[in-house]
């Protein structure tokens, strides 16, 4: 691992990813709506195309089923496509070719063909955008086997999760939340060479002995600052950042759990059947002694964006909605 | 490929065109399927007839085929065989393609259908008969056969063709891609996306739409206000072909100018072969409740046999007699016993194989389900 250091954004570690592995491996290639010239419409491809070449580095037509079903059969014999999509929710229209296909190639020919695609999108809200901008669909996808989802909330995870993920012989969807793609708050030191994590490793970002709070992506800054704020009444929160969802790190969860018997979940995407369902349904299964209070969900309403976010706020998990969940386990 | 127009003994082209497009085709077009061989057997392209060894081993794989296709049916009557859906009548359209593929370059992306077209690319006939009784040994694909999984929600298997030809053209394998379609599939929004995408890429890809008048009870022209859907093609800025699906040479002819095509880097191809599906859709549907059985099917089984076209046209050149058929059906009867004796020896299935090959580094609710799996398996064999 390089020693060397960098100040990066999210965004300029996922760069940095995708960089290293064009240099690293021939059959890795990108492609997408607007990633050549234009860099992505947040600019994340920036500069690849024309490093790397027009062959390794281009543009798609208008298909969100195209992109994903071309990088099955691409991927069948030998590529490794790293695909992106312009917002997490464009991808319903290749919805069939992820259930129907992601999920179930190599299960189908019993091994002869993986799927080692990696297809990365933004996600969330919080940007004043259009409609099908600000979708964050991992449930959606945490239902199908076959499939992996990485989550990661930093620019040193970004970068390393998106190595693992390239890497990674089975299809990994890989979130970005949009507006930490550039947030100056979660500017860090990211090693410049190659470095990875491995899938399944959740990250404790605090320790604690009070109650566990568990999230992921953009979420966790939202989280942080409620457990800062406990702090300082005296309440000790351990944090967990999942980093991927699919595979769930249960045992991280589980250990902190048996700490506490007190959880959180929290998640910008709609309440019922979400990620955080299955989560506390797991901790329920393997570890209902060890809870001392029910266990609490901090999740998006079940409501679409609105136009331009102008009400989701009143959605989306901010910290004081934590802090407020926070008081409540505790006086379960 | 020129139209032909052409004479024939039983009377005018268009007559003979007439036959063909009818019942289920929304209108009579100007375009002429391309033909080599008339349904009578006699030459209408003798320029085009190629060496006999090769209509020979055409003739004989497709008589091979049928013969499969009619033991399939029987299997599944006795319940040695899962809901399978025939090919019987489209032998010319799948083996005359599919024979126009390099086994060890180019991949074949195949649908439900498909399984005449899969054995002629290197299928082997007892992992079709364990495919079809849902046997894990018949989905796993050997590495050395260049196929895709067999796809029944179609038609995703177009836009994967499309994805395999990119990749075989980004690695310079100089192989292509071969999928196919029927004429319902059409109707999908990623048969447009796999062949646009393809063609925008100018990947190395031959879309194949076996238009055989049917999907399931609905009638071809229910899918499309087009008279022919390769017309589709120019909408994509490739090259779109109608060929008679039921004559094996033109069938041949044609796929042999796309692959080529594809090969050279003059990007994908797009051909509808017309045929008919004279058999039902699977072994588990009745035609009988939706069309009448002694008109359009009777006439394409009795007057438009794909392998009846052949063996005249043999007939008539002294390359075949009574005596010949007569060795070749107790060779293939052989062939298919000995296939269906070794798919019957293959041990029972191993239920493990229920959660196996679901990711390449499984998960921890894998490995648990595992677990319970393995106890259940000891629980039915206590």
């Amino acid at each position: 691992m390089s020693q060397e250091t960098k100040q990066m954004t999210m965004a300029a570690a996922i760069t940095d990813a995708m960089d290293i592995m064009l240099e690293q491996d021939p059959k890795v290639v990108i492609y997408g709506e607007d990633v050549g010239n234009l860099g992505g419409v947040y600019r994340i491809t920036t500069g690849l195309q024309k490093k790397h070449g027009e062959d390794r580095v281009f543009d798609s037509p208008l298909t969100e089923s195209g992109i994903i079903g071309t990088a099955i059969g691409a991927g069948a014999v030998g590529m490794r496509p790293v695909v992106e999509l312009q917002f997490g929710g464009f991808m319903m229209p290749a919805f069939d070719q992820i259930f129907s296909h992601v999920s179930r190639y190599r299960y189908r020919s019993r091994g002869r063909y993986n799927v080692p695609m990696v297809v990365r999108f933004p996600v969330g809200g919080g940007t004043g955008l259009l409609e099908q901008h600000a979708d964050s669909p991992e449930a959606h996808l945490a239902h199908l086997p076959g499939i992996k989802i990485a989550y990661p909330s930093n620019p040193y995870d970004a970068k390393g999760l998106l190595i693992s993920a390239i890497e990674d012989d089975d299809p990994v969807f890989f979130f970005e939340t949009i507006v930490r793609y550039r947030d100056p708050k979660i500017r860090m030191d990211v090693p410049t060479g190659y470095y990875n994590i491995p899938l399944g490793k959740a990250r404790i970002a605090r320790q604690g002995k009070d109650i566990t709070i568990i999230g992921y992506g953009g979420m966790m800054q939202n989280i942080e600052m409620a457990a800062e704020a406990a702090a300082s009444a005296g309440i000790e929160c351990e944090v967990i950042d999942l980093r991927t969802i699919v595979p769930l790190d249960i045992e991280t969860i589980l250990e902190s759990v048996s700490k506490t018997g007190r959880v959180i979940i929290v998640h910008e995407a709609s309440k019922t059947a979400g990620v955080g369902a299955e989560i506390a349904t797991q901790i329920i299964e393997k570890a209902f002694y060890e809870l001392e209070a029910p266990i609490e969900r901090v999740c998006g309403f079940d409501t679409m964006p609105s136009p331009f976010n102008s009400l989701n706020h009143l959605s989306r998990p901010e910290a004081h909605h934590i802090a407020a969940a926070i008081q409540k386990v505790l006086s379960a | 490929m020129a139209n032909t127009r052409r004479t024939t003994k039983k009377g005018t082209a268009d007559q003979a065109n007439e036959a063909m497009f009818a019942g289920s085709m929304p209108v009579l077009s100007e375009l002429t399927p391309f033909q080599i061989l008339a349904p009578d057997g006699k030459p209408v392209r003798e320029d085009l007839i190629p060496d006999l060894d090769i209509v020979e081993e055409m003739y004989r794989q497709m008589s091979r085929l049928r013969h499969l296709d009619d033991k399939f049916m029987l299997l599944y009557k006795s319940q040695k065989l899962g809901n399978y859906a025939q090919f019987g009548g489209q032998e010319a359209s799948q083996i005359g393609s599919a024979m126009a593929l390099d086994q060890k370059l180019d991949f074949m992306a195949p649908m439900y259908r498909n399984t005449a077209a899969m054995i002629t690319h290197g299928w082997s006939m007892k992992q079709a008969i364990m495919y079809w009784r849902g046997h894990p040994e018949g989905w796993r694909i050997p590495n050395d056969l260049n196929i895709l999984p067999i796809i029944i929600s179609i038609p995703g298997q177009i836009v994967h063709a499309a994805g395999v030809a990119m990749g075989l053209q980004m690695q310079k394998t100089g192989g292509i891609a071969m999928t196919y379609i029927g004429e319902g599939g059409t109707s999908q929004g990623d048969f447009h996306i796999g062949v646009n995408f393809a063609a925008a890429r100018k990947a190395p890809a031959v879309f194949i739409i076996e238009n055989n008048g049917w999907a399931i009870s609905v009638p071809r022209k229910v899918q499309s206000g087009v008279d022919h859907l390769m017309r589709r093609a120019e909408g994509y800025g490739i090259p779109g072909y109608l060929v008679d699906g039921n004559d094996i040479l033109a069938v041949h002819t044609v796929a042999k100018k796309a692959v080529q095509d594809a090969r050279d880097g003059k990007g994908p191809s797009l051909i509808e072969q017309m045929t008919y599906r004279v058999r039902p859709h699977t072994t588990g549907d009745d035609p009988k409740a939706y069309r009448d059985e002694n008109a359009d099917p009777k006439f394409w089984a009795e007057q438009r046999d794909p392998i009846a076209r052949v063996r005249q046209f043999l007939t008539d050149e002294k390359r075949w007699n009574e005596d010949r058929e007569v060795a070749m059906m107790t060779e293939i009867t052989q062939e298919f016993q000995a296939a269906l004796d070794a798919a019957d020896a293959t041990p029972a299935p191993d239920p493990k194989a229920l959660l196996e090959y679901v990711f390449v580094n499984p998960p921890q609710q894998i490995l648990e389900q595992q677990e319970i799996l393995a106890q259940r398996i000891l629980e039915v064999n206590t």
